[in-house]
């Protein structure tokens, strides 16, 4: 009897040392993970995080459940603020953009790139800059010709509000070209329709990104100007897209997707994220999603990334600033 | 002729019983989903989200496209039973499907409601085979200026078939397009009446508007007769089918609004509740007794259930043949294709034809499936109404909030909710008509933006709104349809002076 009761002593100890073991640092992530996409369903944040989610899965890199939640509001901006509620969580995982500053330097959001703990950048888009298929313009070159005869003689459209994303990339673009007076250019912005609009000949040239009119770009009724990216991505027709810089355009516009945690997220945690991610780039199935999706491989460590943040915000704010949009 | 070998192709892979199945759950959970106020049809979509890297391409199109136009059946069944639209697309129903219950007419109402939605569907999904690419191309011809001008046809059709005062009617609309104002703006990136709030910068759902003025409107307006005692639960219930008559006045509403729905679907940003409301609006004008509509004439609930189940069907063609996302819940849809690495757009008809031409042909056999499953449903639905209404209001305010959660997650949401049922309450007691309201808070911030975007692509020029056939052709009836009932009640004046 007494013997019995030893055994279930000791087990209960060893059972009770397994459990705190589980409880230390060497254990995360402990219990399921909150994945969150500060978007709509379907939209590019929610498939970059779900794919994500999804190969860290299949790869065996991460154990722990990974429900991906969807908190859209105010371009990012609600779930943004919700993160400073809970700034030392450990388990909220999230996904940004470029909107992640601009909502910032916009006014939308009092918080920005500093107020969350870059953890990797992972892919990137780029920006295209399409027009009808028989549009007069052949390159990118020509549409800045006829900028400067004419400032209002050319209709930009995009599918974002003004002052964001897609009316951003192409004032870089005008500037880098020469263009002084970028305040006086016209931006249409749509609301989701944008590519309707160019190929109805409503506007003249379509600023957007690459995912979004791909399959236009094959079947030939769009005709791409120039991709924004340093060197020519994809393949195909879209890999045939001549760069803004081949054409003697000198600028960038990198639509980079990371990941990130809250504010104050600990050590541990992020330590352990820079790792995995690190690790999750390297596998089979991250190239295959990437390739499945379109995207270009962007990844950079979490410091890298928080350095390149700062260089971005402080070029986004310059031409915000031009074109008096800037909201501090 | 090629059309038919791949309709065939289709139709095979279609009826094989595992795709059977996906699109009875598919259409069943959207007919379930779409009932209740809030959920509709894209909250439906974006559940099933993470099942497409299970179910492949194939099996989640047919699912999602499923429970997108069951979502289309069973957004009515609430609109005509408690006068809660279970979606914007169902706001058309209570018009005249309400007064019908009132009048102890639910079981027609049903009826005659999952029937015009099966052949608004079918009819849709025929033309869509036929005319799918050349529909598309010619959607492309509306430019900002044509939107706009469609959604002023919009608007003043809504208003001047409001019972009674047009006046009033307009004067519901101008609220509604103050709502609209409400957010960022699109063109200049300014905060307009946020007040600092950062869930109103998106704008305010229309959902939330269209729960709070139907749902709690009902259920505050209701509140005096069920504190009386006045207000009694329905005992006796008939059998789920419509008369002779019934059918007689239907048929051709259901007939002429299905070509009608599918087109105005086939817009991108136009949608199903623009489609049911112009349906509506269309069959008022054209019916030999106007002053039966509001009071629950059959045909006012056949033609818009035509409409919208069509133009969700519509919806599918400019995502699927140009890759642009219609409607909330195509965009949706269209994330789960990029997902799966199918690229929509022109060649995906060519590349991916297969897919396509099941999907298709699954909504055959989908809209089949919905009509016999919704006639007995409907025969334990139409049961609600024998539940005392002092349990079944209570109920109603639940869903209410339950739904408007739902939305976007946000309690800010909620008051929203609570300040709209208020002035849904006093419109009502100030006999202001609500759906032009409503459907100036769905259209209004499209319409402002189409106008500057018109503007400024027009470089300030206001010919831009008179400058194509389509831009003209709108004018007109937009003229027509203001100044076309005051003429008809002039003649109508005259003659019975005349007779008498």
């Amino acid at each position: 009897m007494k013997r019995l009761v030893m055994v279930v002593l000791v087990a209960l100890a060893a059972m009770g040392v397994a459990f705190a073991s589980g409880q230390g640092e060497g254990e995360y992530p402990r219990g399921a993970l909150d994945f969150v996409a500060p978007g709509g369903a379907g939209g590019g944040w929610d498939l970059t995080i779900r794919t994500t989610a999804r190969v860290l899965a299949e790869s065996g890199l991460v154990n722990a459940p990974m429900p991906v939640r969807n908190n859209p509001g105010a371009g990012g901006s609600v779930h943004l603020a919700s993160l400073q509620e809970k700034p030392e969580a450990d388990d909220i995982i999230t996904v940004y953009s470029p909107p992640l500053i601009l909502t910032q330097l916009a006014g939308t959001s009092e918080f920005g790139y500093e107020d969350v703990t870059p953890l990797a950048r992972l892919i990137a888009d780029y920006a295209v800059f399409v027009v009808k298929d028989d549009s007069p313009y052949r390159t990118m070159t020509d549409v800045m010709e006829a900028l400067q005869a004419d400032i209002k003689g050319v209709k930009i459209g995009g599918n974002s509000s003004a002052g964001s994303m897609d009316h951003l990339q192409f004032l870089i673009m005008a500037k880098a070209a020469g263009i002084t007076d970028l305040r006086e250019i016209d931006y249409v912005s749509f609301d989701e329709g944008g590519s309707a609009m160019v190929m109805g000949g409503h506007i003249d040239i379509f600023s957007t990104g690459l995912s979004e009119v791909r399959g236009l770009i094959e079947s030939g009724d769009l005709r791409a100007l120039a991709q924004s990216a340093p060197h020519r991505v994809g393949e195909g027709i879209v890999g045939a897209i001549p760069t803004a810089m081949e054409q003697g355009i000198d600028a960038t516009f990198v639509n980079w997707r990371g990941l990130f945690g809250p504010p104050a997220m600990p050590e541990y945690a992020v330590q352990f994220w820079r790792e995995t991610l690190a690790s999750m780039v390297e596998t089979p199935e991250w190239e295959e999603a990437r390739r499945t999706n379109g995207w270009d491989d962007a990844y950079m460590d979490g410091p890298e990334f928080n350095e390149f943040l700062s260089q971005v915000d402080q070029e986004y704010r310059g031409i915000l600033s031009e074109i008096g949009m800037l909201a501090n | 002729m090629e059309t038919l070998t791949f309709l065939f192709e289709g139709l095979s892979i279609a009826i094989q019983p595992l795709n059977l199945m996906w699109v009875t759950i598919g259409g069943i959970l959207g007919t379930l989903i779409g009932m209740l106020p809030g959920l509709g049809p894209a909250t439906g979509v974006a559940v099933l989200l993470p099942m497409t890297f299970v179910l492949g391409p194939q099996a989640s199109l047919i699912t999602m496209a499923g429970v997108y136009y069951g979502a289309m059946y069973g957004g009515s069944r609430s609109s005509i039973l408690i006068n809660t639209p279970g979606a914007g697309a169902a706001v058309a129903a209570t018009f005249d499907g309400y007064p019908m219950t009132l009048k102890g007419r639910a079981e027609a109402a049903l009826a005659i409601s999952a029937i015009a939605s099966f052949i608004g569907g079918i009819i849709a999904t025929i033309i869509m085979i036929a005319v799918a690419l050349p529909v598309a191309r010619f959607a492309l011809h509306f430019g900002p200026a044509e939107y706009f001008m469609l959604f002023v046809f919009a608007l003043s059709a809504t208003a001047s078939m409001s019972k009674g005062d047009t006046i009033k009617g307009f004067i519901a609309t101008v609220l509604g397009l103050m709502i609209s104002s409400i957010g960022i703006d699109g063109q200049s990136g300014v905060k307009r009446f946020t007040f600092g709030v950062l869930e109103l910068e998106a704008g305010i759902d229309f959902l939330v508007v269209i729960i709070a003025v139907y749902a709690l409107g009902e259920v505050f307006k209701s509140f005096r007769g069920i504190a009386e005692g006045t207000k009694k639960a329905q005992t006796k219930f008939g059998r789920i089918w419509i008369t002779r008559e019934d059918w007689r006045r239907s048929m051709w509403p259901i007939l002429r609004s299905a070509p009608f729905g599918f087109f105005i679907g086939a817009l991108p940003g136009a949608g199903g509740t623009m489609a049911a409301l112009l349906s509506y609006s269309n069959e008022r004008q054209l019916s030999k007794h106007p002053e039966e509509f509001g009071e629950g004439a059959i045909e006012g609930v056949a033609a818009p259930e035509s409409a919208n189940n069509a133009a969700s069907v519509g919806a599918m063609i400019p995502m699927l043949t140009l890759g642009i996302p219609g409607s909330g819940t195509t965009a949706v849809m269209m994330g789960a294709l990029l997902m799966l690495g199918l690229q929509p757009g022109p060649m995906l008809f060519q590349q991916q034809s297969t897919i396509v031409w099941t999907l298709i042909a699954s909504m055959f056999f989908g809209n089949i499936i919905l009509a016999f499953v919704n006639i007995p449903m409907a025969g334990a639905l139409v049961r609600v109404l024998a539940v005392p209404p002092k349990i079944l209001y209570p109920i109603v305010m639940g869903l209410a909030f339950v739904g408007t959660f739902a939305i976007s997650y946000s309690l800010v949401d909620f008051y929203l909710l609570i300040i709209f049922g208020i002035v849904g309450f006093f419109m009502a007691k100030a006999q202001i008509p609500t759906t032009p309201l409503i459907l100036a808070v769905i259209v209004g911030n499209s319409m402002e933006q189409s106008f500057r975007r018109a503007y400024t692509i027009a470089d300030g020029d206001l010919g831009i709104f008179f400058g194509s056939p389509l831009a003209i052709t709108l004018f007109v009836l937009t003229a027509l349809s203001i100044f076309g009932p005051m003429v008809a009640n002039a003649v109508r004046a005259r003659r019975a002076v005349q007779a008498a």
